[in-house]
């Protein structure tokens, strides 16, 4: 049995189970709970240029099936990360996928630089659709050809597996896919947090500080496989799905629906060993459906 | 860090809104103040697993109370004996134990009392002021009255048990003709630890507050619970629950 997902000749995974960005911080407090080497990928939180220290509290809330999070993309900024974190994420026999985000275009670009040269680095996960942020994030995200720039200027810049992440928010995602596509990058993550707010009928305020914030979850799953099977209609480059997957049954519905691997966010925060599971889970399905390769099935949603 | 399923023995109400649990748990090891994500329901309702301060834990058991304050608690509330429910920990750091002669003091108030009483009965010695509401608001009054070496003071608004006053207040008092050296505890609504910091640096006594804040994960990754320290947001799942009051940015 065969589950090696081949995103790009950097980028093989060697199953399709990966960790979403801001759900695993940099990779160390799951180290101490799983074995990070039986991950198909793992992907950091989004880093930026400077150290952020996101947005005020309550920064979490539940909601049915999710919950919504408005943290801000708070991180610790990527020269510190390159030299305390990169280094020990290194040691897993797993590919590292680095998430990162600017608040101007020559940010992203000189981050792609930077991380351009680092061998620890399988490939960058580039954030245009943070719902959470002021400046850039979700903006960059919305609009066509402006995404056609930015990623060609982001692809000059690195020679990595370039990743670009899309928000669900885009009015018409393949439209916007099949920019991204052109552009240059080499893959599509599917999808970000949906903008989303909660309120408290007795205080008649906003549960969150930050008054609205992005939702994830279970809750989000329809929209995600909705949006994995648009945009994979209009591209041919691999898309890695993210959207509510808890269980290896979702793993494969997303497959089906043409994503080559899945990310797992909000769902580890409840059980942080469920990647274990997930995995357990995809070979009895082989085993079961005498499938010999798991590539084989992305994509093979019969219409 | 491990998921352990653990059975329920009893889980019922001890005053107005507050329920007692206790599960059947194996802890290697585990500190006062610290606490654990229980998850509630296999289903995704709720979603998210709820922390919970660590009350008692020994001879395998570990005792959990909690006040319902919204739909996860209520769930949990309607539990019965023998079911199953995941508790992830022992979780946090866990309150400093003092070395020496110290003299301790601890203030608890709202849903601040688990970890509190949790060090009282392993420290076993100094004074412990306690906060309520109402009479119908106090749990568990007869065992904490009877805590080995433990004076108690409890005080309430409306003054059905004890003066109608504020446990910070209280404190002020207590420590009035306190010596030194001598640390504070405190766990409760943020304006009470506040105060609880004031009075004791004030004095020139050390004080650590366990701090509450909503939490995703519990164990460090998504900083959803941040608080501003004199360095920088740390995590309250993870650099606390417990702080040296010191440290903290009070807003
Ligand atoms: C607490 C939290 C923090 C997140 N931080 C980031 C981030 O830094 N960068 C990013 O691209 N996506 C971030 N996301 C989005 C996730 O990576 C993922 O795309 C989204 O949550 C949907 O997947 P899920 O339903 O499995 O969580 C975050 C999500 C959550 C819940
Ligand atoms: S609750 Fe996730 S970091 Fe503390």
């Amino acid at each position: 049995m065969d589950t090696t997902i081949r995103i790009t000749d950097e980028l093989v995974l060697k199953n399709p189970v990966m960790s979403a960005s801001g759900t695993f911080a940099y990779g160390e407090e799951f180290s101490e709970v799983i074995d990070l080497s039986l991950l198909g990928g793992i992907v950091t939180k989004g880093l930026s240029l400077e150290p952020s220290k996101g947005n005020p509290v309550p920064r979490i809330v539940e909601t049915p099936c999710g919950m919504i999070n408005s943290i801000g993309l708070e991180n610790i900024g990527i020269e510190a990360f390159l030299k305390s974190k990169l280094p020990l994420l290194g040691q897993w026999k797993t590919p590292v996928v680095v998430n990162f985000y600017g608040t101007n275009e020559d940010d992203y670009e000189i981050l792609a630089s930077m991380l351009d040269s680092k061998k620890d680095v399988a490939a960058l996960e580039m954030n245009v659709s943070c719902p959470n942020i002021k400046k850039g994030g979700i903006h960059f995200g919305k609009d066509p050809d402006y995404l056609y720039s930015l990623v060609s200027k982001v692809r000059q810049a690195t020679n990595k597996t370039l990743l670009v992440k899309l928000s669900p928010l885009a009015s018409d995602i393949a439209e916007v896919a099949i920019s991204v596509q052109e552009a240059g990058a080499d893959g599509i993550t599917c999808v970000n947090t949906i903008p989303a707010m909660a309120i408290d009928e007795n205080t008649w305020m906003p549960v969150l500080a930050n008054i609205t914030g992005g939702l994830s979850g279970p809750a989000i799953k329809p929209v995600a496989l909705y949006m994995v099977w648009e945009v994979s209609k209009h591209v041919h480059i691999p898309i890695i799905a993210a959207g509510g997957a808890a269980s290896y049954r979702d793993v494969i519905q997303f497959m089906l629906a043409g994503a080559s691997a899945v990310e797992i966010g909000s769902y580890a925060l409840r059980d942080p060993f469920c990647f274990t599971t997930i995995i357990e889970g995809l070979d009895k399905y082989m085993q079961e459906n005498a499938l010999d390769r798991l590539e084989d099935i992305v994509g093979k949603l019969k219409t | 860090m491990k998921d352990l399923e653990c059975q329920i023995v009893s889980n019922q109400m001890v005053c107005e809104d507050t329920y007692l649990l206790q599960a059947c748990c194996d802890f290697e090891s585990w500190k006062p103040g610290q606490f654990v994500m229980v998850r509630i329901n296999d289903s995704f309702e709720p979603f998210l697993r709820r922390p919970l301060g660590i009350l008692a834990y020994h001879e395998s058991k570990l005792e959990l109370l909690y006040k319902v304050v919204g739909d996860g608690t209520r769930c949990l509330s309607l539990k019965k004996p023998g079911e199953i429910i995941a508790v992830l920990g022992p979780l946090g750091n866990g309150f400093r134990i003092p070395a020496g002669d110290e003299q301790v003091t601890y203030v608890a108030g709202g849903a601040g009392l688990p970890p509190i009483l949790a060090l009282a009965e392993h420290i076993k010695k100094g004074t412990l002021i306690i906060g309520a509401r109402t009479r119908s608001n106090m749990p568990l009054l007869t065992r904490i009255q009877s805590i080995t070496g433990v004076e108690t003071l409890i005080v309430t608004d409306d003054g059905s048990i004890g003066p109608k006053a504020l446990a910070a207040d209280i404190l002020e008092e207590v420590i009035q003709d306190s010596h030194l050296p001598g640390i504070v505890y405190a766990c409760g609504p943020p304006a009470m630890l506040k105060k609880t910091a004031l009075i004791s640096q004030a004095k020139g006594l050390a004080c650590q507050v366990s701090l509450e804040e909503r939490m995703a994960c519990g164990f460090g990754v998504c900083t959803g619970c941040i608080v501003a320290t004199k360095s920088g947001n740390q995590r309250v799942c993870r650099e606390g629950p417990v702080f040296e009051a010191a440290q903290i940015r009070w807003s």
